[in-house]
């Protein structure tokens, strides 16, 4: 007698036994599995299995997506420039307010004092959890003409601004430049092809996006940071313990060094000559220029987008203070 | 008399000390004076682009290849201290090299996520710091086959607008698009290494552009293999109106097949693993692992075709190790699931035997 097997499918291997709780990560990184991003969160994957969580990752090379996809249930976790994760929370989400952090040794302040267990409350908003700031480099302008070395320089000029950053757009505005609507995978040509007269960007850019070529032989990069970009993990709120979100913060935190090592490796890449050293007392203009900005995007006046959480930039002008006591804005009245 | 002999014995002995210095002076006064090193030089970069090069293309033992890369380059470019630097052939040696560092990579990949799986995270930290050390150095190794194929065409790949070098051989052309397509792969190894080596990431739209330079058809496909793959990595540099990269891709892999050279495919895998695209992976394993029985491999560049083939089982292997903890069992080449398909496989019935 002869008979159909009743199986159709044999297995040949059992799957692994579940001992760790699997969290899916949708990860940006503008060159997906193969960017240094990915690779940095991969490490972090790595060390919290140590901690029980098995990450499971998938790579994105548009951050809108990967957002998408991460409001649409299709993975637990987000890892994505604060730019597109400040919506889910507002007070990390201002770590890049504009013109807040002027040395990455202030920036080691704030991420250092984020990473205590004290800080949890201020992780949480609406549902959703903070598991990591890593940082990625401050966005530096890009001029096609080292001339523009003054804010008054820069009336009028086209500059290319991610269109959903609303507090880019205000200061384009507030310095009366003209928007012209980009996004990441953009705004690189648009500066090459001279299309806009100016840019910002992290020193990544200059490089793997060839910025040079709009810099040409007259253009230069202004070496003064105007916000610092990080990349920030977040997950549904009821994902993790709470526990084990902080060892993620914690671990977070731990690969600091690791990201201003590249950051470093970055910055160093761009030639001596294209970087625009502004004189100090013009610094300081524009210290005062931005913390106006900072408070208008706060409070949402004069037209401008409430974007800013208060707490954190009342913390960062903490730090500031701490590392440069004898700045007006520390004696001033309308402190952050 | 003993005195006049003693006398002469001492000249002779002064006459061939001085002899011994000259020689030794010749010899150490710089070794570009030395006619027989130059003539050597010439005649050994002219061998090796002669006749081991083609000779090399053709082998299909690629770990053998490596360690030729390894053993000879050091001696052959060491003639670049005394002629012009035999970059033709330091290219491809130092691309061979690289290979051997990343077969070790991938050794130290596969033990991380092997040890992943398991959960062994100790183990796993370990494997993957390794891969990283062996990525760093791969990458600087494949930098330096990179720049000696620019070299070697004196074609500067940073110049716009684009000014295509001199091929004038089919060994030519594929020395250079090798060289574009290793450079390529410097930049993704950095990546894998924690960006240790500093590879400049400007080689990717750089090679880009240089594609352009070789015919597409002739080289199975690879040219624009390169090029959909920057297309995917840098939106900005995809020509308007041209096709999909995913398109492109698949068309230049199916191109690879039938030219018999299927560096195009690994190319494909690439791509499909850095955009997450594991629809792609599998589909470009499996269309790798049939072409085996049906492919006529272009016999001159079977090791091209040998190394794209261990690129391929090295992605099945990662994908079988994350998600099984073993590499890919044989008769699985070509499968991303060790489900084994015996819907139609007949039985007998044991009752009469119970």
């Amino acid at each position: 007698m002869i008979s159909k097997s009743l199986t159709a499918l044999t297995l040949a291997a059992l799957a692994p036994l579940a001992s760790a709780q699997t969290v899916k990560m949708c990860v940006f990184d503008v060159i997906g599995a193969n960017g240094d991003m990915y690779n940095m969160v991969k490490d972090f994957a790595l060390e919290m299995k140590s901690h029980g969580v098995d990450f499971d990752l998938k790579p994105y090379t548009d951050e809108g997506v990967a957002v998408g996809d991460f409001n649409a249930g299709q993975c637990d976790a987000v890892a994505a420039t604060d730019l597109r994760t400040r919506p889910f929370n507002r007070f990390t989400g201002s770590v890049s307010a504009v013109g807040a952090l002027p040395t990455y040794d202030d920036l080691e302040t704030l991420l250092a004092t984020l990473a205590q267990p004290k800080a949890t409350p201020l992780m949480k908003q609406d549902g959703y959890e903070v598991l990591g700031i890593v940082p990625i480099g401050a966005g530096y302008l890009f001029v096609n003409d080292r001339s523009m070395d003054t804010a008054g320089e820069l009336a009028g000029k086209r500059m290319a601004t991610l269109d959903y950053q609303k507090d880019a757009i205000h200061m384009v505005n507030f310095v009366k430049a003209t928007v012209v609507p980009s996004d990441i995978t953009n705004f690189a040509g648009k500066f090459n092809n001279g299309s806009v007269d100016t840019a910002y960007a992290p020193a990544f850019a200059y490089e793997a996006l060839e910025l040079y070529k709009g810099l040409g032989e007259k253009g230069g990069i202004v070496n003064y940071p105007l916000a610092q970009l990080t990349v920030q993990i977040i997950a549904r709120d009821d994902v993790l313990d709470g526990e084990t979100a902080q060892a993620a913060r914690q671990v977070a935190w731990n690969m600091y060094p690791q990201a201003m090592n590249l950051i470093s490796k970055q910055e160093e890449a761009i030639p001596d000559e294209k970087w625009i050293r502004i004189p100090e007392k013009d610094i300081q203009g524009y210290q005062e220029m931005f913390r106006q900005n900072r408070i208008e995007m706060r409070d949402g006046l004069n037209g401008a987008p409430d974007v800013y959480h208060p707490k954190m930039l009342s913390l960062l002008s903490k730090i500031r203070c701490a590392s440069n006591p004898s700045a007006s804005e520390c004696t001033s009245e309308n402190r952050e | 008399m003993m005195s006049v002999l003693v006398a002469h014995a001492g000249r002779l002995m002064a006459v061939r000390s001085k002899l011994v210095l000259l020689a030794a002076a010749a010899l150490f006064a710089g070794c570009s004076a030395n006619p027989i090193y130059k003539t050597t030089g010439a005649v050994l970069a002219g061998y090796s682009e002669g006749e081991a090069t083609p000779y090399v293309l053709q082998m299909s033992d690629p770990e053998m290849a490596c360690a030729l890369g390894e053993g000879i380059d050091p001696l052959l470019y060491s003639f670049s201290r005394i002629n012009d630097a035999p970059d033709t052939t330091g290219s491809l040696l130092m691309l061979l090299a690289a290979n051997c560092m990343e077969y070790k990579a991938w050794e130290a990949e596969l033990a991380y996520l092997r040890a992943d799986y398991e959960g062994n995270v100790p183990v796993a930290k370990d494997a993957r710091e390794r891969s990283k050390r062996l990525y760093a150095l791969t990458a600087e190794r494949r930098l330096l086959a990179f720049r000696r194929a620019m070299a070697a065409y004196d074609f500067d790949p940073s110049k716009e607008p684009l000014e295509c070098p001199f091929l004038f051989s089919e060994q030519d052309e594929i020395t250079f698009l090798l060289g574009l397509l290793t450079g390529m792969q410097a930049v993704v190894n950095d990546a894998n290494s924690g960006a240790r080596a500093g590879i400049p990431r400007n080689i990717a739209p750089q090679a880009e552009r240089a594609a352009t330079c070789v015919d597409n058809e002739k080289v199975g496909g690879l040219p624009n293999a390169v090029r959909a793959l920057v297309w995917l990595l840098l939106p900005d540099t995809r020509p308007e109106l041209s096709p999909d990269p995913w398109r492109v891709l698949e068309n230049s892999s199916a191109t690879g097949v039938k030219a018999g050279i299927r560096a195009s495919l690994a190319v494909e895998a690439v791509a499909a693993e850095t955009f997450g695209r594991p629809d792609v992976l599998a589909d470009v394993i499996r269309r790798f692992a049939e072409a085996e029985s049906t492919i006529d491999v272009w016999d001159e560049y079977r090791l091209v075709d040998t190394i794209a083939g261990h690129v391929i089982r090295f992605s099945s292997d990662k994908y079988w190790t994350a998600e099984y903890g073993y590499r890919t069992p044989q008769t699985f080449f070509g499968k991303m699931s060790p489900e084994r398909n015996t819907e139609n496989v007949e039985t007998m019935s044991l009752d009469d035997l119970l």
